[in-house]
């Protein structure tokens, strides 16, 4: 019970949004209770009704299988016990071997002794006589063809035989047997026992209640009682369309005799010992199975008025314990609807009572709660508004900022590339500078030689006139050695003259010398010979003067040549000298230009160096300023991370305290339903 | 309501009957070990009988041949002695009884002082309601299968014929041999659709004397006959006899008996009875010691050549014996 309040408490805090359909604990209960014991009931009453089912079935073939057994007994019983009364008298009659007026002495002394065989007993013999009590009323034509004498002349030992219609019109059965008498002739004794007699044995002997017998020959399948007098004495044929009766019939024929259900019987069998006789007993199933009917309506109807019971004692319990709850529980669906207005009894001095007053405490701290809460969220919604707009107004402006610093990286960016730039510049320049001050040394060096030898030039060119000088001397004293020539030649040509006269004298001497030599004849001919050499050599030495003179003459116009120039040179030494003079006032001038040009070129050499001196600290400082420039952005990209996560945060914010806005504002929505 | 009390009752009963059948169930699992170790007694009353003394030596050989300890008594008519033996049975070790009842009658007693030791009853057959299945057995053969073969018979050697004059001399009347195998003869007859005159159906009480008189009574009636069947040949040899006397031909009426006993072989070999049938003792002591060391190590018949499916009876089937096969068993 204390369960069931606390849950319509928890449901009145849940609010009104959970609000279901209030049930009842008593109905709750008999939900939970009812099926469960209904179901119980139900596989209670399964269980026991199969059980039973199974038991009774077993009970009933039990006892029809004993009441059978216990019938066929009976009827054995009865039908020995009128056979050993039929053969007592039998035996008599053999052992006597009565005449013929005893025979019939001792057929009239035991009719009407027996009630079961009421003719008595009769004998028919082979030559057709019949022997019988006086007043009996069997009355037989031809003795040797009539059933009962057929039969009994298989046998000795009295028997049954099978049923027939005596000639009085009555179905009966005999117990017959031939008379041992000794005679050569057959003498056949038998008694009958009328079938209704045995039909009335079968029907009253049966043993169990509703239950039914019926006995059958099974020589011929006849029916030797049943409780229809019609059908006695009929043939079982398993073609009946009793179904009872063919089926009967099949299992005789099959030699089954167990027991087993055919149509709506359930059917056993027992055959009559001594006799070829089989007794069947049936009952109706239904019969069988109609007390367990009765036993499942009752419990059934047990189990019904259990359940009622169980609703009805639930109903009584529940009513009996909430009742006193129901003032509270009225409470407690007004506070649950909001209303915590209500004024709750706790003038009870039980659990009750106490549970009044605590919900009465509850409901006051409930109102004082409330009206704080009230005061609360308005507060609250108050400034998530604000810091609503708050957060939005710095969303938008982290967001400008966020795009500025954006800006300002990209900005550094570019810079950054340009530093590195003139840093590489710079490198390059100072670079150069350097080649340049080396190349200008270098040239420094060069002009230094370029005076040296400048000045060694005119030095040179200096001496060059004074050999010049000299060279016109030497010149001016060939050309008198040149005209001192020529007065030589002249006087050698002279001298030439002279011995060309002389060779031609020493010729004509020679020529009369030979003319002599020859009117000398032989004494003159070793002077012939000298004559003509003479002549030969006066010839050679006029040729040779005037070769000379050719050479003389020769040499005397080569000398006008040499004079003529030696003139000339002269002349072009003079004017080289004058050249000269003025190469030498030129290598003067170039000099001196040189001279300037040094000086101009280590003034040159010197700004160099302090343009590589600049250069070179140029690049250092451009580096630096490169490798900041690449910190200035890495930097401003942080901060470009950190203004969009600023934006992001300011945007989640301004969610947040727009959620917040909104739940305060429900809060005050929820808050205001209830009545304080 | 008195209806339903009723029911209670019956299901309280079922449930002791369950509870009572589960312990019986253990305490039968626990006293009987396995077939290594088994041990039968076999009680036996005389073997002064041909048919026992060659039954009671078929039992001991299948013991031996079976791997089992058969211990053998004799006990003669001595019900009480019987009784004794089997109470102390359990005590003594042993899994399984094998008993020539010395009474048939009283195997109830036997049962309840077995201490639920399976008994086997051979020979003398207790009634089907004092056998229990699987526990009190009857092993032997089927009293009806010898009538059958004695018509089988018949109705072969004489072309199945569509009548015939048919003679059965019976042992003692109410004897379940004499009502089996007469009932047998008859149904096998009609089965095979010979029209059966019974010209005459009496017992002669086993006795060769009764039949050869029963015979001459017979002759008086001046019918005629064409088979003899008796439920035994001792009967069957006093027919002869009779025949021999009154004329009757032998060699054209069949004249068949059952046990095969020695003279019943001879006179089969001499041409004159036509035909026995064997109860196969070799047979019946097999099975016995089988179902009894299967039932003694808590199995059932149910695996047991010729048990029969109440689990009651395990039938050794008789075996039929005429003039081509008498010689092996002479």
């Amino acid at each position: 019970m204390g369960d069931m309040e606390e849950k319509k408490v928890k449901g009145a805090k849940a609010g009104p949004q959970k609000k279901k359909k209030a049930k009842k604990i008593s109905t709750k209960l008999l939900t939970y209770i009812v099926p469960l014991v209904t179901a119980t009931v139900i596989i209670l009453i399964v269980v026991s009704f199969r059980l039973a089912s199974t038991r009774m079935t077993e009970m009933a073939t039990e006892t029809l299988e004993s009441s059978i057994s216990n019938q066929a007994d009976n009827i054995d019983a009865w039908l020995s016990e009128n056979l050993t009364y039929f053969k007592t008298v039998k035996y008599l009659i053999e052992r006597d071997e009565p005449t013929d007026e005893n025979l019939q002495l001792v057929l009239d002394t035991y009719y009407g002794f027996n009630k079961n065989s009421p003719e008595g007993f009769y004998i028919g013999t082979s030559d057709g006589k019949l022997y019988k009590a006086t007043e009996s009323s069997i009355d037989v034509n031809d003795v040797k063809n009539s059933t009962w004498y057929q039969q009994g002349m298989s046998r000795v030992d009295i028997a049954y035989g099978t049923a027939y219609q005596n000639a009085q019109g009555i179905t009966v059965v005999s117990a017959t047997g031939i008379l041992n008498d000794g005679d050569p002739g057959i003498k056949v004794f038998g008694a009958d026992v009328p079938l209704n007699q045995i039909s009335i044995i079968v029907n009253s002997g049966v043993k169990m209640k509703d239950a039914s017998s019926f006995l059958v020959d099974t020589n011929d399948n006849t029916i030797l009682a049943h409780r229809t007098a019609s059908l006695v004495s009929t043939k079982l044929s398993d073609s009946s369309s009793d179904a009872l009766l063919s089926g009967a019939a099949k299992s005789i024929n099959d030699n089954d005799f167990t027991t087993k259900t055919i149509g709506d019987y359930m059917v056993a069998f027992s055959e009559v010992s001594g006799t070829d006789w089989v007794l069947v007993s049936y009952i109706p199933t239904a019969i069988i199975l109609m007390s367990l009917m009765q036993m499942s309506n009752l419990l059934i109807i047990i189990g019904i008025i259990a359940v009622l019971l169980v609703v009805a004692a639930i109903l009584y319990v529940v009513r009996r314990v909430v009742a006193p709850l129901g003032h509270i529980s009225e409470n407690i669906t007004a506070m649950s609807e909001g209303d915590f207005t209500i004024e709750v009894d706790s003038s009870s001095d039980d659990e009750i009572g106490l549970m009044g007053s605590k919900v009465s405490d509850f409901v006051a701290s409930m109102r004082n709660m409330l009206k704080s809460i009230s005061e609360e969220s308005e507060k609250l919604q108050e400034e998530s508004y604000n810091s609503d707009r708050v957060s939005k107004t710095m969303y938008d402006a982290s967001q400008s900022q966020a795009e500025a610093m954006q800006q300002l990286n990209e900005t550094v960016d570019q810079l950054a590339k340009a530093v590195n730039d003139i840093a590489q510049n710079a490198t390059v320049l100072a670079g150069v500078v350097a080649d340049t001050r080396e190349n200008s040394e270098k040239a420094n060096q060069s002009m230094k030689d370029t005076v040296e030898i400048s000045k060694k030039g005119r030095e040179d060119m200096e001496k060059l006139s004074t050999a010049m000088d000299g060279i016109e001397q030497a010149n001016e004293e060939l050309v008198e050695s040149i005209n001192k020539v020529g007065s030589a030649s002249e006087e050698i040509t002279n001298i030439v003259s002279m011995i060309g006269e002389i060779a031609e004298e020493t010729n004509l001497l020679s020529l009369n010398a030979s003319i002599e030599a020859a009117r000398a004849g032989e004494a003159g001919k070793g002077f012939a010979v000298v004559a003509t050499q003479i002549a030969k050599l006066a010839q050679t030495s006029a040729e040779s003067a005037q070769n000379i003179s050719n050479l003389i003459e020769e040499v005397h116009r080569l000398i006008g040549n040499a004079v003529g120039q030696a003139d000339a040179s002269a002349r072009s030494i003079k004017e080289n000298s004058e050249l000269i003079n003025v190469a030498v006032g030129t290598f003067d001038q170039i000099y001196t230009n040189i001279q300037d040009s040094n000086q101009l070129i280590e003034a040159m050499i010197e700004d160099v160096g302090k343009v590589d001196d600049v250069a070179t600290n140029v690049a250092a400082i451009s580096e630096e300023q490169a490798a900041s420039a690449d910190e200035i952005l890495a930097t401003s990209e942080n901060m470009v991370d950190m203004a969009n996560n600023i934006t992001r945060s300011s945007q989640d914010v301004a969610d947040n305290s727009h959620e917040l806005a909104s739940t305060s504002a429900t809060l005050t929505d929820h808050v205001q339903q209830f009545k304080i | 309501m008195k209806i339903s009390v009723k029911k209670v009752f019956a299901c309280l009963l079922m449930s002791i009957l369950v509870m009572s059948t589960v312990a019986g169930c253990g305490g039968a699992s626990s006293g009987s070990g396995g077939s290594g170790g088994t041990k039968i007694l076999f009680i036996m009353t005389d073997v002064n009988d041909t048919f026992r003394a060659t039954l009671s030596d078929a039992v001991l050989a299948a013991g031996k041949a079976q791997g089992v300890t058969l211990d053998m008594v004799e006990t003669g008519d001595s019900v009480q002695d019987q009784l004794t033996l089997i109470t102390e049975a359990k005590s003594k070790g042993y899994s399984a009884i094998i008993l020539r009842s010395a009474d048939a009658n009283t195997a109830p007693q036997m049962n309840v002082a077995s201490n639920d030791l399976p008994i086997i009853y051979l020979n003398a057959e207790p009634i089907n309601d004092h056998l229990t299945a699987d526990k009190y057995i009857f092993v032997g053969s089927d009293e009806y299968q010898a009538g059958q073969y004695q018509a089988e018979y018949v109705i072969k050697k004489l072309n199945n014929p569509k009548s015939l004059n048919v003679i059965i001399f019976q042992g003692e009347a109410g004897h379940s041999a004499t009502i089996g195998r007469s009932k047998s003869v008859k149904k096998t007859l009609k089965a095979a659709g010979c029209n059966a005159n019974y010209v005459f159906v009496d017992s002669a009480n086993w006795s060769d004397a009764e039949a050869k008189e029963k015979l001459g009574i017979f002759m008086k009636t001046g019918q005629s006959v064409d088979a003899i069947f008796c439920n035994n040949d001792t009967m069957a040899l006093g027919t002869i006899e009779g025949m021999k006397e009154y004329g009757l031909d032998y060699t054209k009426i069949p004249v068949c008996g059952v046990d095969a006993t020695a003279d019943g072989c001879a006179s089969i070999q001499a041409g004159e009875m036509s035909f026995t049938v064997l109860q196969d003792a070799k047979g019946q002591a097999a099975s016995a010691v089988t179902a009894a060391v299967t039932l003694g190590g808590g199995g059932s018949l149910k695996d047991i050549e010729g048990a029969t499916s109440d689990l009651k009876y395990v039938y050794v089937p008789f075996v039929p014996v005429d003039a081509s096969n008498v010689s092996q068993f002479k």
